[in-house]
């Protein structure tokens, strides 16, 4: 009996600017307000990549925040999913193609929803915050299963 | 020693101490051996988290306790690193930069 099997069942998301003008950010911001409040759900912004389940990237990557990104992916423990806000991040948007930029994001590390727009839309974010949680839900029965599986066979 | 210190407000008790030390800790060993195990072994999941920068040796990251100007020095360090590099410790070269201050000032004075 592992106690994580029943103490992992809020969402808790470490947000990543990689060069954004803020625009993605100041949303993501808004939905911790009253107004949208996804805490009453349970999903926080945590400080440190390895508290969180989810990996919320902003921006175009520009060179200096490259290493960055994919250390705290690599930071942050499995499973986990990757969501893209904003345009920039998404396809590059307005800095595509830029002497500095060398996103978008998915060029460097595994993306699992993109939610584009400029900025996105709060409700935009809930929504792919919800795709992403599915998809944790879904690795984290498959392992369960598999889990139950090897102890059946083994017992 | 062993025996019961009563007070007004409880009692004391050495064995019993060292039976809650024991109890706590064999709680606290069972949580924490059926916590978090997911992370990967010998990766950088294992390694603190500083903002997404890379750990530094523990030589380059050692403040000593009686260096309290750490973060002063640190913060003009490129004010001081050129004067360090004037305080060569040679008497002539004191004497020399006398001289071109001197000389300096002997132009600036005799121009205006």
């Amino acid at each position: 009996m592992k106690l994580d099997k029943y103490l992992d069942r809020s969402l808790w998301v470490f947000h990543l600017n990689t060069g954004s003008c803020n625009g993605c950010d100041i949303e993501i911001v808004a939905l911790l307000t009253p107004r949208y409040d996804v805490e009453r759900f349970g999903i926080k912004l945590v400080g440190s990549p390895k508290h969180a389940d989810v990996l919320l990237v902003t921006g175009p990557v520009n060179r200096k925040m490259l290493p960055r990104l994919k250390l705290i992916y690599e930071q942050t423990p499995d499973p986990k999913a990757v969501i893209v806000v904003g345009t920039c991040g998404t396809s590059g948007g307005v800095f595509y193609d830029s002497y500095n930029i060398v996103g978008p994001v998915d060029k460097h590390i595994p993306v699992d929803v993109y939610v584009p727009g400029c900025p996105i839309r709060p409700e935009a974010i809930i929504n792919g915050v919800l795709k992403a949680w599915l998809k944790l839900e879904r690795v984290r029965g498959a392992s369960a299963s598999s889990t139950e599986k090897g102890q059946k066979t083994s017992a | 020693m062993i025996g019961l210190l009563e007070t007004g407000s409880g009692y004391w008790n050495a064995i019993t101490w060292v039976i809650m030390v024991i109890a706590v800790g064999a709680v606290v060993i069972w949580l924490r051996n059926h916590g978090e195990d997911k992370y990967k072994k010998d990766t950088d999941q294992t390694k603190p988290f500083l903002s997404g920068n890379p750990e530094i040796s523990k030589e380059d990251s050692h403040v000593s306790a009686s260096h309290i100007y750490w973060g002063f020095t640190e913060a003009l360090k490129h004010y001081y690193q050129p004067l360090i590099k004037l305080h060569t410790g040679n008497i002539n070269d004191y004497s020399g930069w006398i001289v071109l201050v001197m000389a300096i000032i002997f132009i600036v004075v005799g121009v205006s």
